[in-house]
């Protein structure tokens, strides 16, 4: 069906703009009113989602016309979906889904960003998101006495990630994550050398195919496990598993929960106790594939209701960003002692993207990076020391950003802080 | 010249004259422009024949000036600013065509004068947002079209309030209907189906009766107007408030307008307070002048339909906690001057003599648009000039009008002189040319520019006077319409 | 029609080569037009500078803010103002803010609240710009249309900097008029649409005394944000009437004591969209109101300065409504509801969800002026509608119509619609014809004319201010390369 199944959806574009902003009644000034990346940077109206959804519309019509420019337009988003809540408050249409087709259908046609395709070959032979990646997979976990899910029986399979399980600087946070899981006496393991990329990353860059390769392995190890619970430290892992594995239809019974989701529940049950003062000010960011792209998967099937409306039957449900995960990475920041806690003017489901999504961290770094100073800026502005991420992404994109700004804010995962606190 | 007989067809011969004494009426007036004497003074009393004047004097290249109010002009719009002018006096057309209560509007000829058109609109329950203490006969056309300030900043949302529509013939000849007014149809027959001429915008994406304020008859004479009216309260209550310090006054006024609760509010130097309320001359002035502090602000709290009681008392309640604040007290009377006296007293145009001519027989008045901010030292930049020239700045009346809702204040100061003691009146003179230079300097706006100060004022802004100009070159293409004034 | 290189190049030079694009591929985003470039100026100086070019080679050119309701002939220059967002001032004191194309309603709203101030926030949405004119929600206390503008910087169809009022003279913003005869006369008025030629780079707007809190305390998720609290001192309901006639009674009645904050003639129907979330729970919400409202209504926000104020306002709120038999809609006061439609009305301002989300088309009639007047002109046209709601062509609203006071009732805002599927041709058709001939009835009996309508026609019966407008127009652009902007409605 591809694009052709959002055809009405991108008609019903009104051009109102509002996916240019967070919802209107949480403007709360001149600044940090802007949500959407991509027309935040670029200006022309085609980067934004409204204008996204037109050259779909119209493209559909008269065929694709592919430029350097309209290239250009495509692999500048980062796929953060904060377009379509703000259209969603008011409007009753698919959004980040069109986008995210129109990338899929450049692909399709060959008409591929090198950086990307790059990417790609890699994660077709190496299985990871990380080109070049030197060593093992699970090479951090020497010495730390954590079972192999593989092999062992276990109750929760924590799965790194690719990036924290490659990236020299961030395989803290799968350290950091380790050592909770096992102060709160977690019956986990890690699938070692045998993780896999989750294949979200794939996806939102325009790659289905090789998303779903990713998708079935990773389940099918997972089967053979007999694991019922996965956890992720990283919030593309998180969404892939939960989200785009449940669309299809691949899920299963599997439970998924992001770590933020698990410590916040060990710390509910008293099985977790953060005693150790960590003395900060800090601000949270919500990762958009936590937050509002999080949102569990619903499954619809429908027909449009001849007439006026653009309405189905059954009604279809749309998922606006209301149930993302914004609450447990936050009680849990207030969980620990010491900890000044502030919020940014965009929180939850119209949070400013950090820059690494879709691609763009890849593709153009320079945006990347533009993106992530734009929220540190925001984090700042609070008062905050330090920002606080749930997302290896995230910290990465913001370690790069600050590097190049010289800001003095410190960026964390909140395992990090969380391994203080114990 | 146009010949008389072409004149008199069109007005009658009783309305047509060129009497030596007709004409030095019209030649010049208090303030000190250049006399020019006039042609011929017609009076003519319906549009038709108004009409029939501008298209003959584009026929025959004739200057016309046209004149509403009656005696004594100050400004020098209304002298001819060329020879050979025939002065188009409206003064006889009188007409209140209508008042209408259930709308809040009117609709009058340019003759009809404050004194007139206040008992008719009583008479139905709503009155007019006035300026303060015109003269007896200040024509309400006139000031609308003059954007004088009025004394109930509350009700003046834009500032062309009150003036809702107006019928111009423009400098061309051709009638023009402004805002509602224009159609579709004619007014009567707007009225048939319950149309009355209130909106002001339009039609299309002009606001056209913004061209024909303040421009001093210089694009078309109006042949009526209809303006928004407000009702009349039920109960009233009136305050001042006097201080030395005027920041602590201004402060007070922008929070009373800023929340509304005031109707009539203006601010008076001691020397207006006496200038006005004076009652036994000159006792009374100078008693009045040697008691009051520096400034007094006079407001007013109204009541309407329901409730009126409980409205005014939860806005004195509301006002008791800003002079609180501001360590002021509204009382009810100053310097032996009653607020009630003052409320009665700006409710109607000024009684005879006129107060700014009671003093000394005359009054230059030097008036500016400001904000908050700069009112202060633009007042102490007057003070300085006045010293300078020689003029007691003691005897400088001052009125402060906040406009437009508080967006900005009308600041004008009052020299008042004796016109036969020529060295008191070349010094006014020269003062107020110094005034509106210095002042200029000091970031006044000047929006109303009349007689000699004119070109200085227009000078500062090429790009404004180019688009006029077009304009002007459109509606009067023979630049009949009173020519020598603003900048054409 | 592409421009030619050294064309480009010239433009390019001036907004450097980030800020203009004539790929095909940018187009379809805008419109179903296609421009010779869009550019996207940053500054006045660079607005001119574009003009000037524009005038240079003859290439007809538009401005837009937001760009949600022009309508744009092809091949033009489209200068999107975007990059041109900054709140330049906020004078408190002196109660004008001063902005750029760029900042929208939402943006200067929220900064305004913190200082206990409001503007007028049209009724298409704080999504548009702050900068132009237009009506909406709250004109009952802050006005509506070109009355808000102070000083305007508007660069002129040949490329001069005008700089009207004060600002021209002596830098200020308060005040856009003089010296002499005002240039606000040209630089807009108000519905029916249009916009003067050239392009404003900035403008002053009014201000006005806001009673609420400086931040709505808003909880829950998108798209159901609920208000944790009624802020002190405000209060939100709607009442319907038995009668049109009654309704207005109470309408003007509240419009002479000036209590309300805000005074919407929303239907049931617009209040049912503005309350809920997607489409399916509109019409049941619809049809639940529908059933409990005795006659056409409207929608009141009252907000007090003080306790004594707010209660003085609520007495005589319900005084005035229950002379005239007014009766509140239970449903709404369920402080949920009312929390939701107040923040909706205010810092929303209403529009998408009771216009596009339903996703039909709809044909408007709307008219600015004299209520009672217009009033009295919808009533008719209402009933012009009903035999297409038999037939099932429109969508059921019982003939209703909306509108609201303008100025404490001074002044009004009229409007009428019919939604309708555009895939059904005897529906467009039949709303067309409906349209044409209420436009037709009111311009021959005399109750106003849609200056959208013939101009030969209509030119002629409003004084032929089109003839004069042409003049103007000539005057300004005498190459020809400025059109009046459209639909400003
Ligand atoms: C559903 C809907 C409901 C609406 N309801 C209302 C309503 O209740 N009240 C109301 O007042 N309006 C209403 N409108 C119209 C509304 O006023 C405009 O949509 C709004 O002001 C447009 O803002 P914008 O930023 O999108 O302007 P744009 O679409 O960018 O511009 C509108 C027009 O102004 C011109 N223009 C833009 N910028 C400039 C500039 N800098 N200088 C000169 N000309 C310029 C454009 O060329 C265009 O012709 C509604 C519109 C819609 C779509
Ligand atoms: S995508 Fe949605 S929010 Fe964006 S312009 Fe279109 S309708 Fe408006
Ligand atoms: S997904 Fe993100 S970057 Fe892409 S259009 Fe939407 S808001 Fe912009």
């Amino acid at each position: 069906m591809g694009l052709e199944q959002y055809k009405g959806d991108m008609e019903m574009c009104c051009r109102c703009s509002a996916c240019k902003f967070i919802p209107m009644q949480k403007v709360k000034g001149h600044q940090y009113a802007y949500v959407c990346p991509s027309i935040s940077r670029y200006n022309f109206h085609a980067y934004s989602a409204g204008g996204r959804l037109n050259i779909g519309a119209a493209m559909l019509k008269d065929g694709m016309k592919y430029t350097d420019k309209l290239l250009d337009i495509v692999y500048n988003c980062q796929l953060c979906g904060a377009c379509g809540v703000s259209c969603n408050y008011a409007m009753d249409m698919e959004v980040l889904e069109p986008i995210n087709e129109f990338r899929i259908k450049c692909v399709e046609d060959k008409k591929t960003h090198p950086a990307l395709d790059k990417i790609i070959a890699n994660l077709k032979k190496q299985g990871s998101m990380i080109p070049g990646a030197k060593g093992k997979r699970g090479a951090w976990a020497a010495g730390l006495k954590i079972k192999d899910a593989t092999k062992e029986k276990v109750d929760v399979l924590y799965h790194v990630g690719c990036l924290t399980s490659y990236d020299k600087n961030l395989q803290k946070l799968a350290k950091a994550t380790a050592k909770i899981l096992q102060k709160a006496g977690v019956n986990f393991g890690i699938a070692g050398d045998a993780e896999m990329c989750c294949g979200g990353r794939a996806y939102q860059m325009g790659y289905p195919k090789e998303f779903l390769n990713q998708a079935k392995k990773n389940m099918a190890m997972i089967k053979k496990a007999g694991v019922k619970t996965v956890v992720t430290s990283c919030a593309d892992g998180y969404q892939a598993f939960k989200v785009l594995y449940d669309r299809f239809d691949l899920k299963g019974e599997l439970k998924v929960l992001h770590i933020s989701e698990y410590i916040d529940k060990l710390i509910r049950d008293g099985k977790l106790k953060p005693r150790r003062k960590v003395e900060m000010a800090a601000t949270y960011h919500d990762p958009c594939r936590l937050g509002r792209l999080g949102e569990p998967w619903v499954h619809w099937e429908g027909k449009k209701i001849p007439g006026d409306r653009f309405v189905f039957d059954p009604p279809k449900p749309y998922r606006r960003g209301a149930n993302g995960v914004y609450e447990p990475p936050r009680d849990v920041l207030k969980a620990i002692p010491g900890l000044k806690f502030t919020e940014m003017t965009r929180i939850k489901e119209y949070s400013w993207c950090c820059g690494a999504g879709g691609g763009v961290i890849e593709s153009n770094p320079e945006f990347a990076k533009w993106t992530a100073r734009e929220r540190i800026e925001e984090a700042v502005s609070t008062g905050a020391e330090a920002l606080v991420t749930a997302c290896p992404w995230c910290e990465k994109i913001f370690n790069e950003a600050i590097k190049e700004s010289g800001s003095s804010l410190k960026v964390y995962d909140i395992v990090e802080l969380v391994e203080k606190a114990i | 010249m146009i010949a008389k007989e072409k004149l008199v067809k069109i007005v009658g011969a009783a309305n047509v004259s060129d009497k030596p004494a007709a004409l030095d009426e019209y030649s010049s007036d208090i303030s000190f422009v250049n006399p020019v004497r006039p042609t011929w003074v017609v009076k003519p009393k319906n549009t038709d024949a108004v009409q029939k004047l501008i298209k003959l004097a584009n026929k025959t290249q004739t200057p016309l000036v046209p004149v509403s109010s009656g005696p004594p002009h100050f400004r020098g719009d209304t002298v001819p600013g060329i020879g050979g002018a025939v002065i188009v006096d409206l003064s006889g057309m009188k007409k209140i065509i209508f008042v209408d209560r259930a709308r809040r509007v009117a609709m009058i000829e340019p003759g009809v004068t404050y004194g007139e058109l206040i008992p008719a609109a009583a008479k139905e329950g709503i009155r007019i947002n006035m300026p303060l203490l015109p003269r007896k006969t200040k024509t309400v056309v006139g000031s609308m079209l003059e954007r004088e300030p009025v004394t109930m900043p509350k009700y003046q949302w834009d500032i062309s309030d009150p003036l809702a529509c107006i019928e111009v013939i423009f400098g061309n000849g051709n009638e023009f209907r402004t805002g509602q007014a224009a159609g579709p149809g004619t007014v009567k027959e707007q009225w048939a189906v319950g149309g009355i001429q209130k909106a002001p915008y339009g039609p299309g994406i002009a606001s056209w009766h913004r061209l024909i304020q303040g421009s001093q008859g210089t694009m078309g004479i109006v042949t009526w107007a209809s303006m928004r009216c407000e009702l009349l309260p039920s109960l009233e209550e009136p305050f001042v408030v006097s201080s030395s310090d005027l920041d602590t006054l201004l402060d007070m006024t922008s929070w009373l307008i800023r929340l509304r609760m005031v109707n009539e509010c203006f601010i008076l130097n001691g020397t207006n307070m006496a200038a006005i309320f004076a009652k036994k001359w000159p006792k009374d002035y100078q008693a009045i002048k040697d008691t009051l502090p520096a400034w007094t602000l006079f407001y007013n709290l109204a009541g309407y339909e329901y409730y009126p009681e409980e409205r005014i008392s939860s806005y004195i309640t509301d006002i008791s906690q800003i002079t609180r604040r501001l360590g002021v007290e509204s009382v009810k009377s100053v310097g032996g001057v009653s607020a009630n006296e003052i409320l009665k007293a700006v409710q109607q145009p000024s009684p005879e003599p006129y107060w700014k001519l009671r003093y000394k027989g005359a009054c230059e008045d030097v008036y500016l648009l400001t904000i908050h901010d700069k009112l202060e030292s633009l007042i102490g930049e007057m003070n300085d000039l006045a010293d300078k020239a020689g003029y007691p700045a003691s005897d400088m009346g001052i009125y402060i009008q906040p406009i437009v809702q508080g967006t900005g204040y009308h600041c004008e100061f009052n020299l008042f002189y004796d016109p036969a003691n020529s060295s008191e009146s070349n010094r006014v003179k020269e003062l107020s040319a110094a005034a509106v230079k210095g002042l200029m300097a000091k970031g006044a706006f000047f929006s109303r520019p009349y007689g000699e100060n004119a070109g200085m004022i227009l000078n500062r802004d090429a790009a404004t006077i180019g688009v006029l100009n077009k304009l002007k070159g459109l509606f009067d293409p023979n630049n009949v319409m009173n020519p020598g004034k603003i900048c054409f | 029609m592409a421009l030619k290189k050294d064309v480009y190049k010239e433009f390019e030079s001036v907004v450097g080569e980030e800020n203009i694009c004539d790929d095909p591929a940018i187009m379809p985003a805008y419109y179903s037009n296609k421009f010779a470039a869009v550019i996207l100026p940053g500054n006045t100086a660079e607005v001119q500078a574009v003009v000037k070019l524009c005038n240079k080679h003859k290439l007809v050119f538009r401005p837009i803010c937001t760009g949600w309701s022009g309508m744009f002939p092809p091949d033009i220059i489209l200068m999107d103002l975007r990059r041109m967002n900054h709140i330049i001032e906020i004078n408190e004191k002196n109660m004008y803010a001063v902005v750029e194309p760029y900042v929208i309603s939402s943006q200067l709203q929220a900064e305004l609240f913190k200082r206990g101030l409001n503007f007028c926030i049209k009724g298409a949405g704080t999504n548009c710009t702050a900068m132009l004119r237009g009506h909406g929600h709250m004109d009952q206390t802050t006005s509506g249309d070109d009355r808000n503008h102070l000083a305007i910087e508007w660069v002129t169809p040949e490329g001069d900097i005008v700089r009207s009022g004060a600002l021209g003279s002596s830098d200020e913003w308060f005040c856009g008029d003089g010296p002499g005869p005002s240039i606000r006369s040209i630089l807009t008025s108000a519905v029916p649409p249009g916009v003067t030629p050239g392009v404003f780079t900035k403008a002053a707007v009014k201000l006005y005394h806001w009673p609420g809190p400086s931040e709505f305390p808003i909880a829950g998720h998108s798209p159901k944000y609920v208000l944790s609290e009624i802020p002190a001192n405000m209060m939100a309901r709607y009442y319907s009437f038995p009668s049109v006639e009654k309704m207005w009674q109470a309408e003007i009645g509240l419009g002479e004591a000036e209590v309300c904050y805000e005074l919407m003639g929303f239907n049931a129907a617009m209040v049912a969209a503005n309350i809920t979330t997607c489409n399916e729970e509109d019409e049941a919400m619809f049809n639940r109101l529908n059933k409990e409202v005795q006659g056409p209504g409207f929608f009141v926000i009252i907000a007090g300065n003080s306790p004594a104020d707010f209660a003085y306002k609520k007495k005589v709120l319900e005084k005035i409504v229950e002379e005239a038999g007014g009766k509140s809609l239970k449903t709404l006061e369920d402080p949920e509801l009312e929390g939701i439609i107040m923040c909706q009305c205010i810092r929303i301002s209403a529009s998408i969800r009771e216009t596009f989300r339903p996703g039909g088309a709809f044909n408007s009639i709307p008219i600015m002026g004299q209520r009672d007047l217009t009033i009295k002109w919808a009533i008719g046209a209402g009933e012009a509608k009903k035999p297409l709601i038999e037939k099932g062509l429109i969508v059921d609203d019982g003939g209703a119509f909306f509108g609201w006071g303008v100025e404490q009732g001074h002044l009004g805002k009229t409007e009428i619609f019919c939604k309708y599927s555009p895939s059904n041709p005897t529906a467009k058709a039949a709303v067309e014809t409906w349209q044409r001939e209420q436009n037709r009835r009111a311009f021959e009996e005399r109750y106003f004319a849609s200056t959208m309508g013939p101009q030969d026609e209509i030119g002629p019966a409003l004084c032929n201010y089109s003839q004069w407008w042409s003049k103007v127009v000539k005057a300004l652009d005498p190459n020809g390369v400025s059109p009046e902007g459209g639909s400003l409605v």
